[in-house]
C-alpha cells in the first residue's frame, strides 16, 4: 500500500450552480483513522461518495489505495469498504445469505469466505443472529451487519459515513474501539461525522469541512492549538435564566456560550479582561458564582471558531435547508 | 472481466432475486396467482366460459348465407339461431348483398356457408365457414368470431351428416381474413400478453426502483460486479417467473375455458417469454430514469392502456387505420402479440413469422442497449 492511502487533487463536485465540494486537497496516510468533521451539508458525504466511485467529480481527481477514482474505478471498488446511509443490505435475506452473496460478487473462494464469516461474526458476537433476516435485527445489529459486509473482502480503505447515528452509546463506543483496532491492523479509515466529540476521542487526524471546503487538517490537539486566539472559561453558577445567559452571549468577541446547569462555558477570541467582565455581568444580574476556571477549548469550539462562529454556521445551515 | 465471473455473478444475482421473491408473500400472490388468475378468469368469464350464459353478440344483426343448401348447413343454422348467441341472425341473403350491407349499420357480420360444406364433411375434409365482419366496429369482429367458434365446437352433426368419421365437427373451420379461431384462444392471446407485460414490467422497473430506494442498488454497484451481470441476473430471474406464469395462464385457459391453441407448447412458451423479455428491456429503460416505485406503477398503467389501444390486444394491428396504424407499426409489442395470435389461432409455424420475430428481437435489443447506456450515463443519479 502506498504511504498515502488517499490523495485528493483539487477534488470538486458541483450540482448545477451549487458547489458541494470545492477544490479539496487532502492526504490520508495508510492505517490512519481520519475524521472528516463538519455540519450537515458541509460536503462530507459528497466527498466520500466521490472517493467510493459512486459519483464522479466535476473537476479534479483522487487516488484511493493507489488507484485513480476516475480511471480505475473498478480497482478502487475492490480496495474499499463502505458503510453509509444510502448503502444497505438486503433486508429479506439473512445475515449469512447477504455475506454469501457479496463474497461471491467479490470473488472470494467459498472456503476462505466461510473462514472470514466466522472471523467477522465472532468479532462482533453475532451468534445465532447470523442466521436471522436482516429485517428482524435491531438498528445497531443492522449497522454491524453492514460493517461486516464492508469488511468481508478485507478492504485496505474503509469509509464509515455517520456510522454512529442511530446507535446507542454502548454500541457507538464498541464501534469506535473496533475501528481503532482495524487501523492498528493497517486499514485506513475515513470517519465522517457531525458529532464534534467523536473525532476528538478516536481520530488520528481530523479534516474540518465547511461549505464544501477543507478548512483545516491536523490532530485534534493541533486543531485546538491552531486556534491561537481562542480562550475558554468554565463558571460554576447554578440556576441561570435564559436572559442571564443571553447577557453573556451579547458580550463582544464571544464565540460560543453553552449552559448546562450549573456549568456555564464561554469561549472568546480575547483573554484580556474576560474573567472580570463575565464575573461582573453575572454578579450584576444576580447570579451566584461558585467557581471560575480557564479551560482548553474543545474541538467543537475550535470548529466553531474555524468556521466563523455560530452565526456563520446557522446561516450555512439555513441556506442548506432552503436548498432542500 | 472473465466470462466465467460475469456469468457466476449473474447467477448469484438470479439466486438472490429468487430467494427474496420466495420470502415475499405479497409478491408471490400478486405475480403468480392474482395476475394470471384475475385476467384469465375475468376474460374467460366475460367470453361466456364461466358462470351464467351471457352473450354480447346475441342482439347484433347478422346475415346467414347458405350457399350449400344442405342438411348439414340447415342444422348449422338451427344450432346457431337457437344458441342464444345469435338471436338477430337473419337467413335468406345472397352473399354479395350481405357483404354490401356490411358497413351500412344494418348488419355487422355475414356468416357464409360455402358450397361443398356438407360434401367436405362427408369426405372427412375440413369444412369452412366464411365470416365477414364490419371493420368499423372495433373488437366486434373478434368477439363474433370467438363466440361463433365456441358454438361450432359444440355443433354435433354426426346424427345428420353421415358418414363424418370424426366425433363432433372438429373439421369445421371459421375463416375470418385468413384466421382460424376456436373457443377461448383469442382470450388466451390477450391474457398471456397482458399478464406477461404487466408482471415483467413491474418486476424489473419496480424491483430496481425499490432497490434504489432501500440502498441495496448502491451496495450492489459498489461491489466489483458488472452492470451486464446485474441485468442478466435479473432477466434470468424474471424469465423463470414468466415461464411459470405462462403455464398457469395456459392451464387455466385450456382446462377451465376450453382454449385450443393451434400451436405446440414450445412455440407458445417461446413467444410468451419473448414478450416478457421485451417488456423487461423496457422495464430496465424506465428504471434507468431514476423513478420511484409509485411512478413505475403509474407508467405501467399508461403502458397497458397504450398497448391495449395500439398493439392489437383488441383490434388486430392490420385493422388499425391512420395514426393508430403508424403507432402500432412502431411498437414492438404489436409484433409480439401478432405472432402470438398467428401461432395460437391459426397455427402458423414460428419460422414463418420472420417479420414479427425480427421486430420483436430488434425492439428487445434496442431497449436493453438503451437501458445499458442510460444506466452507465446516469450511474451517479441512480446511486444517490
Amino acid at each position: 500500500m502506498p504511504d498515502n492511502s488517499i490523495v485528493t487533487k483539487k477534488l470538486t463536485k458541483k450540482f448545477g450552480q451549487f458547489t458541494a465540494v470545492d477544490n479539496l486537497n487532502m492526504d490520508v496516510r495508510g492505517g490512519e483513522l481520519f475524521g472528516l468533521l463538519g455540519p450537515n451539508g458541509a460536503g462530507k458525504t459528497t466527498t466520500v461518495r466521490m472517493l467510493c466511485t459512486l459519483i464522479e467529480p466535476t473537476f479534479g481527481t483522487a487516488l484511493v489505495a493507489g488507484y485513480d477514482i476516475r480511471e480505475q474505478a473498478a480497482e478502487v471498488r475492490r480496495q474499499i469498504g463502505v458503510v453509509s446511509d444510502g448503502v444497505s443490505l438486503y433486508k429479506d435475506l439473512t445475515v449469512e445469505e447477504n455475506m454469501k452473496l457479496f463474497s461471491t460478487l467479490y470473488g472470494i473462494p467459498r472456503s476462505k469466505a466461510e473462514e472470514r464469516f466466522k472471523e467477522l461474526t465472532d468479532m462482533f458476537g453475532f451468534g445465532d443472529k447470523f442466521k436471522r433476516l436482516v429485517s428482524a435485527l435491531s438498528t445497531g445489529w443492522q449497522k454491524k451487519t453492514l460493517i461486516c459486509a464492508a469488511l468481508l473482502h478485507e478492504p485496505t480503505v474503509l469509509f464509515l459515513d455517520e456510522v454512529t447515528s442511530g446507535l446507542d452509546p454502548q454500541s457507538a463506543r464498541a464501534l469506535q474501539d473496533f475501528t481503532r483496532k482495524l487501523c492498528n491492523e493497517g486499514v485506513t479509515v475515513i470517519w465522517t461525522t457531525h458529532y464534534m466529540a467523536e473525532p476528538e476521542k478516536i481520530c488520528d487526524r481530523v479534516g474540518v469541512v465547511f461549505a464544501g471546503r477543507l478548512i483545516q487538517v491536523g490532530t485534534p490537539h493541533e486543531l485546538k492549538q491552531s486556534v491561537n486566539e481562542l480562550f475558554a472559561l468554565e463558571v460554576e453558577t447554578p440556576g441561570l435564566s435564559l436572559a442571564q445567559v443571553e447577557k453573556i452571549r451579547s458580550m463582544e468577541d464571544i464565540c460560543n456560550v453553552t449552559y448546562k446547569d450549573p456549568v456555564l462555558r464561554v469561549t472568546c477570541t480575547r483573554e484580556e479582561g474576560l474573567i472580570e467582565e463575565v464575573t461582573r455581568k453575572l454578579l450584576d444580574s444576580g447570579a451566584r458564582i461558585k467557581s471560575i476556571n480557564t479551560k482548553e477549548p474543545t474541538l467543537e469550539e475550535a470548529f466553531i471558531s474555524l468556521t466563523g462562529g455560530e452565526e456563520e454556521i446557522d446561516r450555512f445551515l439555513e441556506l442548506g435547508s432552503q436548498k432542500k | 472481466m472473465p466470462a466465467s465471473k460475469f456469468l457466476r455473478d449473474a447467477l448469484a444475482v438470479t439466486a438472490n432475486e429468487l430467494r427474496q421473491f420466495s420470502r415475499n408473500r405479497t409478491a408471490i400472490v400478486i405475480s403468480l396467482f392474482v395476475l394470471p388468475f384475475f385476467f384469465t378468469v375475468s376474460l374467460g368469464g366475460a367470453q361466456g366460459g364461466a358462470g351464467a350464459h351471457f352473450s354480447p353478440t346475441a342482439t347484433v344483426p347478422m346475415a346467414f348465407v347458405d350457399n350449400d343448401l344442405s342438411t348439414a348447413s340447415a342444422r348449422l343454422w338451427q344450432m346457431l339461431a337457437s344458441s342464444g348467441d345469435f338471436s338477430a341472425l337473419v337467413q335468406g341473403y345472397r352473399e354479395e348483398n350481405a357483404i354490401a350491407l356490411l358497413g351500412t349499420g344494418k348488419i355487422y357480420a355475414a356468416i357464409v356457408v360455402p358450397q361443398g360444406f356438407e360434401a367436405s364433411l362427408h369426405n372427412n375434409q375440413t369444412a369452412k365457414i366464411l365470416l365477414y365482419t364490419d371493420d368499423g366496429e372495433p373488437g366486434l369482429g373478434d368477439q363474433i368470431s370467438s363466440t361463433l367458434s365456441g358454438d361450432v365446437e359444440n355443433f354435433d352433426p354426426n346424427v345428420e351428416v353421415q358418414p363424418v368419421r370424426t366425433a363432433g365437427i372438429a373439421g369445421v373451420q371459421i375463416i375470418q381474413k385468413g384466421v382460424v379461431f376456436s373457443g377461448f384462444s383469442v382470450g388466451l392471446t390477450i391474457v398471456l400478453a397482458v399478464v406477461q407485460i404487466f408482471a415483467a414490467f413491474y418486476e424489473i422497473a419496480g424491483g430496481i426502483a425499490k432497490e434504489r430506494e432501500e440502498g441495496t442498488y448502491a451496495r450492489m454497484i459498489l461491489s466489483p460486479v458488472a452492470l451486464g451481470s446485474i441485468m442478466l441476473g435479473k432477466t434470468l430471474y424474471d424469465l423463470i417467473l414468466s415461464a411459470v406464469r405462462t403455464f398457469i395462464v395456459l392451464g387455466l385457459a385450456v382446462y377451465a375455458f376450453g382454449a385450443r391453441p393451434n400451436t405446440d407448447l414450445g412455440t407458445l412458451l417461446f413467444l410468451s417469454l419473448m414478450l416478457a423479455l421485451l417488456t423487461m428491456g423496457f422495464g430496465f429503460l424506465v428504471a434507468a430514469l431514476k423513478l420511484g416505485t409509485r411512478a413505475v406503477v403509474i407508467i405501467e398503467f399508461f403502458l397497458i392502456l397504450f398497448l391495449f389501444a395500439f398493439s392489437g390486444f383488441i383490434i388486430d394491428k392490420e385493422l388499425l387505420r391512420g395514426i393508430s396504424r403508424t403507432i402500432s407499426t412502431l411498437l414492438p409489442w404489436a409484433y409480439g402479440i401478432d405472432a402470438l395470435k398467428r401461432t395460437i389461432l391459426i397455427g402458423q409455424p414460428l419460422l414463418s413469422l420472420g417479420t414479427d420475430l425480427s421486430a420483436l428481437v430488434a425492439g428487445l435489443l434496442l431497449f436493453y442497449a438503451a437501458a445499458y447506456i442510460l444506466f452507465n450515463l446516469l450511474r451517479e443519479r441512480l446511486a444517490t
